[in-house]
């Protein structure tokens, strides 16, 4: 097994709620989430389309705070805000993938090194991502001059450059063939493996079966196990 | 079952709620027709304007008679036989001025009858010279002549008065005749007392603008000989038909309609104009005399040449400003279709839906004018009326003819269906052609075609065509602007701008490399800038090319401004000068009130060994204030003043006087002054010495110095007290030292600022051009920032998470766009120097006058646009900033956002 290159850092989270106004209708995203991920871990989330899955990740990695109940992250984590967390804290693919429009695929991967200042130290990593990831010629092209299953590979390459304590990715399979998919479980296995708590919501139900657990949302409750 | 048509389909019905949808996309059409809609209708407006001033700026300089229409009659006050008409006193002239007046009132004008004036004497049209008696039975030995205005005696200096009505006579003729208040004049068979005595016009009441339109009368304006009669006034208009007829004389009645000049418009004169003609008509009298009647109509006949000239000063402002005005309007064209190019971007999602199912680029470019339609439509009325309230609030006049808003109002919608038609275009093509570009294609060839050597070609034509040709035309004395002098340096300035453009943004990936290793705010700016090439490369061209434009209008008009002044001040010698004939003593009054010179006429050896000789001015000085007071521009010689006024004061060279001339070489230059031989050596020369009127050399002496120069040596020595102060200061030295017959220069006097101002308002109207592209870059520069404005949050959004802080950020936007601004300054400010250079020295207002060309560069306004453009770019930054900072992450990256 590789060795452990960054801290373990779960998560807990306890009567989670999320609300939304729209318009004269209150509309609970959240309803009460209860979950938890430890470090090494890889934990797929599954759901209807508007269950809650989106909102509980912007929730996770700070972009949402929650109404109600207690989140707390885990060991070197713990008692930190996660909108404060680094890359290497806390890395994600969200669903519109957030790649910058004015970067090269190639920077796109390595900007969290380059604004964390081990741009050189990260380069060799960078390459082997794309390169396993199938878009190493297209290294110096724009997003908007790939496919969108391309840009997921170099976003999803991006969350894992760092080895992130904990790695949370919304559909991160959405765009892939079954080859592409699999190449990008098989990476979001071995960052669990090497002490990432890796949580991400996917339809996708090969990656049910890769993860160690699985985790059902609907109406914006959690519940162990995938859905009948 | 059939397809319905497109039309009727609901993307296209409810296309204009549609369009309403997209706020950024309609106010970037709105704004982009706005400034289209008025860059078309300024120039209509501007001529207008420019013709209104040029009509105002003559009247201003002339009498306020001059700009009233007006009717009248002149006629002889006896018959053939020299039987009185009207009664002998005016008491049965015919109603005619009565209803001349009502007429006037009927058009809408109050006329008022104003002056009613005979010639006696010498200036008569049909009569012999009359003979008027004084007291003691002689004739008067003045030439006189009888003049009545209504309130006349209000605007006199009274010297002496009586209580009786009848004639006033100034004092000097008073003096001269003996005459006293109550001594009988005779007029043929009338008699009149002397009712009044009073100061001489031409020394107390000159500067009355009641006397302004009759100053020939008493003023010897252009230095004859013989002096105008002396003015006797009448009393009353009684005495005055009575006095006249006895004469044999004549008299002119006028009715004139008072306006107020400074606000007229040419229409309004040509509408006036057809009132008096009409007017005029129906009193069925000849212009001039043709022996059958005893009267002429006297219309005003001083208007048309105004006009004339206000039409020649427009006309040569014509051949500059309307292809300026086209090109601005191609610029303005080019952002109005960029705005259609964004309203794509923002419609992306839909037009993408729709052109896959086979939708084309024209149904496509037609739901686009639909949805646009309307913004453009209301642009477009919004440019018409700024281009209206700008003009009028910042032309040269605010007086507008009505026509001209008419074609400006015609001209907004010719660039509404233009511009809407563009953008509609634009956002067809572009719609299609997103959705039918291949991933990562290269750009299509147009974008690789170098276009802008076409302007580069174009100003060079123009650059050889202006070698033969001038560059300052004068037409009937009113100077204008070659417009190839307009279109050279604005080819050459845009083709060049463009060029650099491409280039510098060619060389943008090296520069992408090189920030690679740079700070997170220097590698994200490079990045973006390098990622939207053609972007950077016109933000950069529309920052470059107001700057170079302004740098160069503004510098051209400020030379040829301070060149002119220098003219001014070279023919006068200093701020203003009064000059006579007359010798008097110099007094300390007068060495007080400014310096001293005395203008001698002479001759010297001509330059060449031909062994003629050539005229000279010869200015003897004090070298004490000369200096202080005299005009000078370091460009008129390689000393300062002083050091040349040292010269004069040297010690003699072999017995001759050191002088110092211009346009005579060093050395011994065999100077007579008239038949007088002035042993004299230049010992110092100047390209341009000041108190030059003529095209002679000419040679400063040390006044002091110069031997005697007798009356009958033929030098016509003139006195001169040149001043920078107060001029009415020094006529009184001069007046109180004995001098008489004083003549002013001032600058008003010496040149007529009208005909410069075609030169002036042509620079103007580019300057305005300028700040005009300015908002253009302005507009380009928020429909930059509003196009990337969603990739740039999502970018940022990321980035905050990937770890980069704000102020990293905020400080990529500054270096961005503080960047490209800074280039635009540095590159525009290069261009425009580069123009400047090649154009300056042939912008020669005045070719008969020296200096030649002198050049002026304003540097406030080109550190106050350095200062703005790094503003607005700065302030830019902080917008987009502030839009990244309000996007709620959460939204932003989910796949709908």
């Amino acid at each position: 097994m590789t060795p452990r290159l960054q801290p373990a850092g779960g998560f807990t989270g306890t009567g989670l709620v999320k609300r939304f106004r729209r318009g004269a209708e209150t509309v609970s995203a959240l309803a009460g989430v209860d979950l938890r991920v430890d470090p090494g871990e890889f934990v797929a989330l599954v759901g209807p389309s508007g269950s809650g899955k989106s909102t509980l990740l912007a929730l996770l990695c700070g972009w949402e705070t929650a109404d109600e109940g207690e989140l707390a992250y885990l060991g070197p984590l713990a008692d930190r805000r996660p909108d404060a967390f680094g890359w290497r804290d806390l890395a994600l693919v969200p669903q519109a993938l957030g790649l910058v429009a004015d970067l090269s695929l190639a920077d796109n991967v390595l900007l969290p090194a380059r604004l964390s200042g081990t741009l050189a130290a990260e380069e060799p990593r960078a390459r082997s991502l794309l390169t396993a990831f199938g878009v190493d010629h297209l290294a110096d092209r724009y997003p908007h001059q790939a496919s969108l299953g391309e840009q997921q590979r170099v976003a999803v390459a991006r969350a894992l450059l760092l080895r992130p304590a904990v790695l949370l990715a919304d559909e991160p399979t959405a765009h892939q063939d079954r080859g592409h998919a699999d190449r990008l479980l098989d990476a979001v296995t071995d960052a669990a493996r090497e002490g990432s708590a890796v949580l991400i919501a996917t339809h996708d139900e090969i990656a049910w079966g890769r993860a160690d657990r699985v985790l059902s949302m609907r109406d914006g409750v959690v519940t162990e196990g995938a859905a009948s | 079952m059939s397809r319905p048509p497109l039309w009727r389909l609901a993307p296209w019905t409810r296309a204009p709620w549609l369009g309403l949808r997209q706020p950024a996309a309609v106010i970037a059409v709105l704004v982009t027709s706005a400034i289209l809609a008025c860059a078309v209708a300024s120039a209509q407006l501007f001529l207008s304007s420019a013709r209104s001033a040029a009509l105002q700026q003559q009247l201003s300089q002339r009498c306020d008679e001059v700009a009233r229409p007006q009717t009248g009659v002149q006629s002889a006050l006896v018959d053939e036989q020299f039987q009185p008409l009207d009664g002998g006193d005016g008491s049965t002239r015919p109603e005619l001025d009565g209803s001349l007046l009502q007429a006037w009132t009927d058009d809408g004008l109050a006329a008022e009858p104003v002056l009613a004036t005979a010639s006696i004497g010498s200036s008569s049209p049909r009569s012999e010279p009359a003979v008027i008696g004084g007291p003691d039975g002689f004739p008067l030995s003045a030439q006189v002549s009888l003049f009545h205005r209504p309130a006349a005696l209000e605007h006199v200096e009274v010297v002496d008065r009586g209580e009786e009505p009848g004639i006033w006579v100034p004092e000097s003729v008073a003096e001269q005749e003996g005459l006293a208040v109550g001594d009988p004049l005779t007029f043929n068979t009338q008699t009149a007392p002397v009712a009044g005595v009073y100061r001489d016009l031409a020394v107390a009441s000159a500067d009355d603008p009641w006397w302004c339109d009759y100053r020939l009368l008493f003023s010897n304006e252009a230095s004859a000989n013989t002096a105008p009669p002396a003015l006797l006034l009448a009393s009353d208009e009684r005495t005055f038909y009575r006095l006249a007829t006895a004469s044999w004389g004549w008299a002119t009645r006028l009715q004139q309609a008072p306006v107020d000049a400074a606000s007229l418009s040419v229409s309004d004169v040509r509408r006036q104009q057809d009132v008096q003609q009409r007017i005029t008509a129906g009193t069925g009298l000849p212009l001039e005399f043709d022996g059958t009647g005893v009267g002429i109509a006297v219309p005003n006949d001083r208007l048309p040449d105004v006009l004339e000239r206000a039409a020649l000063i427009e006309s040569g402002l014509r051949g500059p400003v309307v292809p300026v005005a086209v090109a601005g309007a191609l610029l303005a064209l080019v952002l109005v279709a960029a705005a259609g190019s964004f309203w794509a971007d923002r419609r992306a999602t839909e037009v993408r839906l729709l052109a896959a199912r086979g939708v084309g680029p024209v149904p496509l470019a037609g739901k686009a004018a639909l949805e646009l339609g309307l913004p453009a439509l209301v642009g477009a009325a919004l440019g018409w009326a700024a281009s209206r309230v700008l003009i009028a609030g910042l032309g040269p006049a605010d007086d507008l003819d009505p026509s001209a808003t008419t074609t400006a109002a015609w001209a907004g919608v010719a660039a509404f269906a233009v511009g809407l038609g563009a953008a509609s275009a634009v956002a067809g093509l572009r719609a299609r052609g997103t959705a039918e570009r291949p991933l990562g294609a290269a750009p299509r060839w147009p974008a690789r075609v170098p276009w802008e050597l076409a302007l580069l070609l174009g100003a060079g034509w123009c650059w050889l065509l202006l070698q033969s040709r001038d560059a300052v035309v004068s037409v009937a004395y009113v100077a204008q602007v070659n417009g190839l002098l307009v279109a050279f340096p604005l080819l050459a300035i845009a083709g060049t701008a463009v060029l650099l453009g491409r280039l510098i943004t060619a060389l943008l990936p090296r520069l992408r490399r090189w920030a690679g290793r740079r700070s997170p705010a220097v590698f994200l700016a490079v990045n973006r800038l390098t990622a939207a090439r053609l972007a950077s490369a016109t933000l950069l061209v529309a920052v470059t090319l107001p700057v170079a434009v302004l740098g160069y209008t503004a510098t051209l008009t400020a030379s040829a401004q301070t060149t002119l002044d220098a003219k001014v001040g070279v023919q006068i010698g200093a701020a203003a000068a009064a000059a006579t004939v007359t010798r008097f003593q110099v007094t300390p009054a007068l060495e007080a009130a400014g310096t001293y010179v005395v203008r001698y006429d002479g001759s010297a050896e001509a330059a060449g060994d031909d062994g003629g000789r050539t005229d000279v001015q010869v200015l003897a000085v004090d070298p004490d204030d000369f200096a202080d007071t005299a005009f000078w521009d370091d460009s008129f010689a390689d000393r300062s003043l002083p050091e040349l006024m040292a010269a004069l004061t040297g010690p003699e060279v072999d017995g001759r006087l050191p002088v110092v001339a211009a346009g005579l070489p060093a050395g011994d230059p065999d100077l007579r002054l008239g038949s007088t031989e002035v042993p004299a050596e230049v010992t110092a020369t100047a390209r341009v010495l000041p108190g030059r009127r003529s095209d002679d050399p000419v040679v400063l002496v040390h006044a002091d110095r110069l031997p005697e120069i007798t009356r009958n040596a033929g030098a016509a020595p003139a006195a001169e007290l040149w001043t920078n102060g107060d001029l009415g200061a020094g006529i009184d030295a001069l007046t109180d030292a004995g001098a008489q017959n004083i003549r002013v220069l001032t600058p008003g006097g010496v040149q007529e600022s009208a005909n410069f101002l075609g030169i002036t308002w042509t620079f103007g109207y580019l300057s305005a051009l300028a700040v005009f592209v300015g908002v253009i870059a302005v507009g380009g520069l928020l429909l930059y920032l509003e196009a990337r404005s969603r990739s740039r949050v999502s970018g940022y959004v990321m980035a905050r998470r990937l770890g980069l802080s704000r102020g990293a950020h905020l400080r990529s936007l500054l270096v961005e766009l503080v960047g490209v601004a800074v280039a635009g300054l540095l590159l525009g400010a290069l261009l425009a120097a580069g123009a400047v250079a090649l154009v300056y020295r042939r912008l020669d207002v005045d070719l008969l006058r020296p200096p030649t060309p002198l050049l002026d560069v304003p540097w406030p306004a080109i550190a106050g646009t350095a200062v703005a453009t790094v503003a607005v770019a700065g302030l830019a930054a902080l917008y987009a900033q502030r839009a990244a900072d309000r996007a709620d992450p959460a939204s932003v990256l989910r796949e709908d956002a």
